[in-house]
């Protein structure tokens, strides 16, 4: 996958329709997902899916290899803007209003099995519920809704090295169980 | 180090993201490469475990962003279009270039915009906001590219102009909002508006099916007074 998403992206950056248009198809899921879960709105996870692609079609030619793989640059890319639009709702307080009026439910079974396949979901659910109950707690709330590490520690009572640890050991149990597998 | 982790998840505030940065550009190189291999991996893991979380978007995404990037060519006025089959491709990566970054721009960032500094940002909002959100672009025949943002919705479009060459002396560019009632004036640009971009909130768009441009004497006219040298469609 990395392989074919790097040749789209440097063809992307080259102004090529139809290899944007691929690379959307491979990752909309993805992205359109992380997004979600982190809006949790689906008229703002749609405009910010769609503003995560137009930085891609803008920006593809800024990709660099050497720091990381495509799928990681997109995601890191789509999970700065939801976050980036959870926290300016959040401050402008216009977010339960609207939140609570369209929360939505992930209908996971949406997906087309031919860009992520049911094993590899599988496997990642797997992995995820292989980390402690505390560890899970400090990736939901940091990542899944955009608190900062302060704010997780607020949040739980926990003093900030103490989240900072749960975080890193959350993050390097998901990385061992998924290389591992 | 210990930041690595809420860094590259992006729970770090933004003061404390600047200090991060801060101490790493005076950081030792070693620290520095520590430290970016620490995000990366975090990163590369999150990228996986979005698999978890992936859900199908509804087809009309798709739709919009195709749209907003591959825009039709400005339909220009026949007698007025020397320079339109001179320079296709170049151009054509001009109106790409402009359309992404306005929308990105205005979108993401809330750049104020030059003309209305006092309703700009909330109109602009709007329009990107509104569900029917539509772009049009195209090239203008004496050089430069025009881009509309519309939304029938909130009845509102924000233009920018890119690249435009500026009108000859004693004369403005007018916009026109063009419907089956005739033209009503837009809004004028004189040569120091135009350079190098100009952006314009059009906040009325009525039942217009068009936004025309003419060359207008003085600081512009009641009604076009000289044949429209471009036209951006807004059916």
């Amino acid at each position: 996958m990395t392989a074919d998403l790097d040749a789209l992206l440097r063809r992307v950056a080259q102004r090529d329709v139809e290899a944007f248009a691929a690379f959307y198809d491979n990752t909309r899921a993805r992205v359109f997902g992380l997004v979600t879960r982190v809006l949790r709105d689906p008229g703002y996870s749609e405009e910010t899916t769609q503003e995560v692609y137009l930085q891609v079609w803008h920006n593809a030619a800024s990709y660099n290899p050497s720091a990381g793989s495509p799928l990681a640059w997109l995601m890191t890319l789509a999970h700065r803007r939801a976050v980036d639009r959870v926290r300016s709702e959040q401050a402008s307080t216009q977010r339960d209003s609207r939140y609570g009026a369209a929360n939505v439910e992930i209908a996971a079974d949406r997906v087309a099995e031919a860009v992520i396949s049911s094993d590899e979901r599988r496997q990642v659910t797997e992995c995820l519920g292989s980390l402690t109950d505390a560890q899970r707690e400090c990736i939901q709330l940091a990542y899944y809704e955009g608190l900062t590490y302060v704010q997780v520690s607020e949040r739980l009572s926990a003093n900030l090295a103490t989240i900072k640890s749960r975080m890193r050991d959350a993050i390097r149990g998901l990385r061992k169980c998924l290389g591992a597998a | 180090m210990a930041l690595a982790t809420p860094y590259a998840l992006h729970a770090v505030s933004p003061a404390e993201l600047d200090d991060i940065d801060r101490q790493l550009a005076a950081a030792p190189a070693d620290v520095a490469r520590a430290f970016a291999d620490e995000v990366r991996a975090v990163r590369e893991t999150m990228a996986v475990v979005s698999a978890a979380t992936a859900i199908e978007p509804p087809e009309h995404v798709r739709d919009r962003l195709l749209a907003a990037i591959e825009q039709p060519p400005l339909r220009a006025v026949p007698s007025e279009t020397p320079s339109r089959d001179s320079r296709p491709v170049r151009w054509r990566t001009v109106v790409l270039a402009a359309a992404a970054a306005v929308i990105i721009g205005v979108g993401a960032l809330g750049i104020g915009l030059s003309m209305r500094p006092a309703a700009t940002t909330s109109t602009t909002e709007q329009i990107f906001a509104a569900p029917d959100v539509r772009t049009v672009s195209g090239a203008i025949p004496t050089g430069g590219t025009a881009t509309v943002v519309f939304s029938r919705e909130r009845n509102a479009a924000v233009l920018v102009m890119n690249n435009v060459a500026p009108p000859q002396l004693g004369t403005v560019y007018q916009m026109w909002l063009v419907g089956n009632d005739g033209a009503r004036s837009a809004g004028t640009m004189d040569a120091k508006a135009v350079a190098p971009s100009t952006t314009a909130v059009l906040p009325d768009l009525g039942g217009s099916k068009a936004l025309a441009f003419t060359v207008e004497p003085g600081s512009g006219s009641t009604q076009p007074t000289t044949p429209v040298f471009a036209e951006l469609s807004l059916v």
